[in-house]
């Protein structure tokens, strides 16, 4: 009963963009008719090429969000801990956060060129943040009386860190990738698109320049269900491993 | 708090200054003072201000409407059961698709004018707002609309006197959210179409391998992103003077 009303005003934009397609109001250029999107929807999935570069930007994603996530978590982990290196990074993170790093881009291509590298690099840096902000934020408001009862109890450090700070931070690790899971796959759409020579974002572009509206719709449609799928598949994830704690709120 | 931020800062720069002096770094990386240089010649000039403005003149409509349309509907959302049926599952189910492949879309329409980047960083500043603004007033503590309905408050006036209030610094945090995402989208949507702002020059500077342009566009964009964050949160600051700070 709760997945009624998104279907419904889905059926409502859906018999609203065919009624506007068959208006003959505008050029069906502009508003192709569903028909010819779910053709191409269908020859996307039968097309290798189209699969290859479905695979091209999602191993970009993949590449750049594990290594951010991998770094993050350690240096939110550190930063939330240790109160010497909280002092020395919290101000660069602090500082450079409100800053676009997608500007940094075109440099990204001149140090590690046109290809995968520059864009994986960018990934990291953009995922980077929210990971580390978010669970430095978690590892610092770990309940003293947790560590002081553990350490009571005879834990050395590593079991205090291993049985109650990374559980107690763990819903704020998976925050974190959460706000990060979909940045990485815009940061990976938006490069594509600019450096155009491969991939999802690419795709869109090529099939516009080529007048191809039908295509571009069905390729935006595979992009955002890809977005939709992997928020789910992370929170499915996170569900299993953070089992204690219900999920509530986007933000923490 | 301040020195210690200029400390790493300026540490930072000075290991990148010795790097370039002592071993030579490759053409496409200046050093920070080259780069210093380079952008107080800019800024003699014309057209660092016209691609100043007309990158700013998409980001902030943009901001301004996705956020205004962000806290009217997530808060009516965060209060009315209808507005949170008929909304709320539509914005979540959206919520992790990356807008930008819109942009496309938004220059048929609209064509590759303004008009498609604003809309486009509009519809991605009422995200985060939204989110935000909607969780704010559902934390609304019951106990104070009860006083207030007990002490014979009307609907509008608890709306404007409790809801608003309650709400205000989640909507604070997904405005600080929002408005980095509008720089973001701002010189994306320049990078992918634009014949102005810092995007375009960038791409300009990148193709004609003018790395002294490149680095004023970036050391542009990133004052501004800064500034603009400090601003937010200076108005924050301002507008929520008596909310006690968190540590």
């Amino acid at each position: 009963m709760k997945r009624l009303p998104p279907l419904i005003l889905i059926a409502c934009i859906l018999l609203a963009w065919e009624a506007v397609s068959r208006s003959g109001l505008w050029n069906p250029l502009l508003f192709p008719p569903l028909e010819k999107i779910s053709r191409e929807l269908v020859l996307f999935f039968t097309r290798p090429e189209s699969i290859m570069e479905a695979f091209v930007s999602l191993q970009r994603a993949f590449a750049g969000f594990a290594l951010a996530a991998a770094f993050g978590i350690a240096i939110g982990m550190l930063m939330g801990r240790s109160a010497r290196i909280a002092a020395l990074l919290d101000p660069l993170f602090s500082g450079t956060y409100a800053v676009p790093k997608l500007a940094l881009f075109p440099i990204f291509i001149f140090v590690f060129g046109i290809g995968s590298l520059s864009k994986v690099a960018l990934v990291f840096l953009e995922c980077l943040y929210p990971i580390v902000i978010v669970t430095s934020q978690g590892a610092r408001g770990v309940s003293r009386v947790l560590l002081w009862s553990a350490a009571n109890m005879g834990a050395s450090r590593a079991a205090a860190l291993r049985r109650v700070v990374i559980p107690a931070a763990a819903p704020f690790i998976f925050a974190g990738l959460r706000i990060a899971l979909p940045i990485a796959l815009i940061v990976v759409i938006i490069t594509e698109m600019v450096s155009s020579a491969d991939g999802l974002g690419y795709l869109v572009i090529y099939s516009l320049s080529s007048l191809k509206t039908d295509r571009m719709l069905a390729v935006v449609v595979v992009i955002a269900a890809l977005g939709w799928l992997l928020d789910r598949a992370l929170v499915m994830l996170r569900d299993r491993l953070v089992y204690w704690e219900k999920l509530e709120t986007y933000y923490v | 708090m301040g020195l210690a931020r200029a400390g790493a800062l300026a540490a930072v720069l000075l290991l990148w200054q010795l790097a370039s002096l002592l071993w030579g770094l490759p053409d496409y990386i200046l050093s920070p003072l080259e780069i210093l240089r380079h952008f107080f010649t800019a800024l003699g000039s014309r057209e660092l201000y016209e691609d100043i403005g007309a990158s700013l003149g998409r980001a902030l409509p943009g901001f301004v409407i996705g956020s205004a349309l962000g806290i009217a509907l997530g808060l009516a959302a965060g209060v009315s059961r209808v507005f949170d049926d008929t909304l709320s599952p539509v914005v979540f189910l959206t919520y992790p698709v990356p807008k930008i492949v819109l942009l496309p879309l938004f220059m048929l329409w609209f064509g590759i004018g303004d008009l498609s980047k604003v809309l486009i960083i509009a519809l991605a500043c009422f995200y985060p707002v939204f989110i935000n603004a909607y969780y704010g007033a559902r934390s609304t503590q019951r106990i104070l609309v009860w006083s207030a309905l007990n002490m014979g408050a009307g609907p509008a006036r608890i709306f404007r006197r409790i809801v608003v209030p309650s709400a205000a610094p989640q909507i604070f945090a997904g405005l600080r959210v929002s408005l980095a995402l509008s720089f973001i989208v701002m010189f994306a949507a320049e990078m992918i179409n634009a014949r102005s702002g810092l995007g375009h020059m960038i791409r300009i500077a990148e193709n004609s391998l003018r790395f002294d342009l490149m680095y004023v566009s970036l050391a542009s964009i990133a004052i501004l992103g800064y500034a603009g964050d400090r601003l937010l949160t200076f108005v924050r600051e301002k507008a929520l003077a008596w909310q006690e700070q968190p540590a």
